[in-house]
């Protein structure tokens, strides 16, 4: 079932990776691409004072986020995290508004609200985030249990990092979840460190996948940086969730590029772990795949990134020119 | 037709009308199905309407209420309870930072329509963990609404009202009221709006304003004090958020005294906003200073029966109190 609407049109994933049809190759790639710029443009505008706060860049994670979200309908369901403002442009919210946000104009979503990067958008199902840590994973399996009680095939798919697995209201959610074998995606960015905290002294686990086994659902890793290994792992799991069969946990192991925000140096982590993950990139390695089945070439790469330009652009042109909120509209929106 | 219910009846009564007449209705918590929930509140509930809309969890309130929040952004209207409102901590992130904000921070886009019932109170041998009030903790935080029924006709009247408001609200239940209590309830459907206090007692020499079980405590005493002479006006703040500035100022304005009574510990408490209030706007009508009578500066009802005792306000301790103001 297409929903009527939906940015894409998309129906049904296709599961066979064989079979991949080079629309939807095109297609994540080109999201890829839109995910990386629209990132590293929003951290060029941090550094240009062009807005306040912070920002969380989840460059290095694209193939993670696009794999985990590009199939799904408009009806579907994204319970977001900090790391996750580019969930927003994968499921089809207009640039401009995601660049409203970063900007906390008027023009956004939240009518400048959240922190940036703290983005959801109602139209869309894309839950407006918290920033306590694991929040939405908790919210979003109580959104599947609602879309279950009310007999829908719509799904929802968290984003959260390995930080997260550690809290308890993530054993709280997933315990729930497998009990009542919820239509929810868990996808947890394994990217080696909770702000400052390496794995090791996170968990005593090598996969965190493993933790599925307790709650009485699949669990798998996958290898983040491979933006097919995620779309195969979350097609099926969607397709699995549509059909009333519960939850999965998706591990894609990955990496952020910069610190944990755009003030954190990292200088935790070695530049040699930093550079040999940055070797490992998604983009390029994508490329090769597409160049090497001569999905893409060399013009068709240069003129998707020109139109993506362009449109980034617009949309941080809008945001420039877009208003602040009127300082009495800080009492809006507190009761209905 | 109204007849005589106890307090917890005129609950579960509301919870079996509202789900007959809403489907989108549906509770959660723990021993509430089979078990009909450990005051029997939820009684009979999953008899009728099944599994799917009476759902027993796992003993785990911070989904309890995450699974309520996410369910009622879909469309749903659950009514989750907390057994006991002393573990009402394991869910406060999610009542916190998602409940009372999801609406603000979304600017409107998404609302958060549940009605948490949450089993409350001391003076029956509860102990530290099964007597805790709380109910300031989330008069704190804009966004919640919180409402406290003292008899069963607004019992019944404001859980309706609670399920059918678009925010999520607190319904607390004091469970010494549950079978002490009676009252007239109508068989039929209405509701007490959330916000308005309800004057509960007329009078002209000074104010009392208090909630939940303490309205009892405080009539008790009002009419102590009628035979010697001083009228009480007892002012019931059923909703405590958002207030009633209206009725409580003019009743303070028309007698110039005014005490807070109430159950729970006494620094930052509810008493400590109501004197806030009252001082701020309605100072130059006050003859004599805002009195509080309320639970001691201590971590929880101690368990032994003298222990609870001095812990509890009882009409004794108001009349002195009055007695008190009263003289100015």
């Amino acid at each position: 079932m297409a929903t009527k609407g939906s940015p894409r049109a998309l129906a049904e994933p296709e599961v066979e990776k064989s079979a991949y049809s080079r629309e939807l190759l095109l297609g994540l790639y080109r999201m890829l691409v839109k995910c990386r710029l629209c990132d590293e443009k929003a951290r060029i505008l941090f550094r240009q004072s062009k807005f306040a706060g912070n920002f969380y860049s989840g460059v290095g994670h694209e193939a993670t986020e696009v794999g985990a979200a590009y199939s799904l309908r408009e009806d579907d369901w994204i319970a977001p995290s900090h790391r996750d403002w580019t969930s927003n442009i994968i499921k089809g919210v207009p640039l401009k508004f995601c660049f409203a946000q970063l900007f906390a104009k008027a023009t956004s979503p939240d009518r400048g609200r959240s922190s940036p990067a703290h983005m959801g958008y109602p139209p869309l199902n894309i839950i407006t985030p918290a920033s306590s840590i694991a929040g939405q994973l908790n919210v979003g399996t109580g959104v599947a249990l609602g879309l279950k009680k009310l007999g829908r095939d719509s799904v929802v798919v968290s984003f959260f990092g390995d930080g997260a697995t550690s809290i308890g209201g993530f054993h709280e959610a997933l315990n729930f979840a497998g009990v009542h074998r919820l239509p929810i995606l868990y996808v947890c960015k394994n990217n080696l460190w909770a702000e400052s905290v390496p794995l090791r002294l996170q968990t005593a686990l090598k996969d965190l996948s493993d933790r599925a086994k307790a709650y009485g659902f699949p669990g798998l890793t996958v290898d983040g940086n491979d933006v097919l290994a995620v779309y195969e792992a979350a097609s099926k799991a969607i397709v699995r969730a549509r059909s009333g069969e519960g939850p999965t946990l998706i591990e894609c192991k990955t990496y952020r590029w910069y610190g944990h925000s755009e003030i954190d140096p990292a200088k935790y982590r070695s530049k040699e772990e930093v550079e040999a993950w940055k070797k490992k990139d998604p983009i390029p390695r994508f490329e090769k795949y597409l160049i090497d089945r001569k999905v893409l070439g060399e013009e068709v790469k240069a003129e998707i990134a020109a139109q993506i330009t362009a449109e980034i652009n617009e949309a941080v042109e809008f945001a420039d020119q877009s208003p602040y909120p009127e300082p009495a509209e800080a009492t809006d929106f507190v009761w209905s | 037709m109204a007849r005589t219910l106890a307090f917890i009846e005129a609950i579960t009564e509301a919870l079996h009308q509202e789900m007959e007449r809403d489907d989108r209705v549906f509770v959660l918590g723990e021993d509430i199905g089979l078990s009909g929930g450990v005051f029997k509140a939820t009684s009979g509930l999953l008899e009728k309407f099944g599994e799917d809309r009476v759902l027993d969890t796992p003993l785990a309130e911070g989904i309890i209420i995450a699974a309520s929040i996410g369910s009622s952004l879909v469309g749903l209207r659950p009514v989750p309870e907390i057994q006991f409102t002393d573990f009402i901590t394991v869910g406060m992130d999610q009542l916190v930072q998602q409940a009372a904000k999801i609406r603000y921070r979304s600017a409107g886009g998404f609302s958060c329509p549940i009605t948490v019932r949450i089993c409350c109170g001391g003076g029956v041998g509860g102990g530290l963990y099964h007597s805790q009030e709380n109910a300031a903790w989330f008069v704190h935080e804009p966004g919640l609404k919180v409402v406290m029924p003292s008899t069963a006709y607004d019992a019944k009247g404001l859980l309706l009202a609670a399920i059918r408001d678009p925010d999520p609200v607190l319904f607390f239940e004091h469970k010494k009221l549950y079978r002490t209590i009676k009252s007239e309830v109508p068989e039929g459907d209405y509701t007490v709006p959330i916000g308005p206090a309800a004057i509960r007692r007329e009078g002209t020499d000074l104010t009392v304003l208090t909630y939940g079980s303490m309205t009892h405590v405080t009539l008790e005493a009002a009419e102590v004090m009628s035979k010697r002479g001083v009228e009480a006006e007892v002012v019931e703040v059923r909703t405590l958020a958002p207030l009633d500035k209206a009725t409580i100022l003019a009743s303070v304005k028309k007698t110039s005294k005014c005490m807070i009574i109430h159950e729970d510990k006494r620094t930052m408490g509810i008493g400590a906003e109501l004197a806030a209030i009252v001082s701020e706007e309605a100072f130059d009508h006050l003859d004599g200073p805002v009195v509080r009578v309320t639970g001691p500066d201590i971590p929880a009802i101690p368990f032994s029966p003298p222990l609870e005792k001095f812990f509890m306000v009882n009409p004794e301790k108001v009349v002195a109190a009055m007695e008190h103001l009263a003289a100015y």
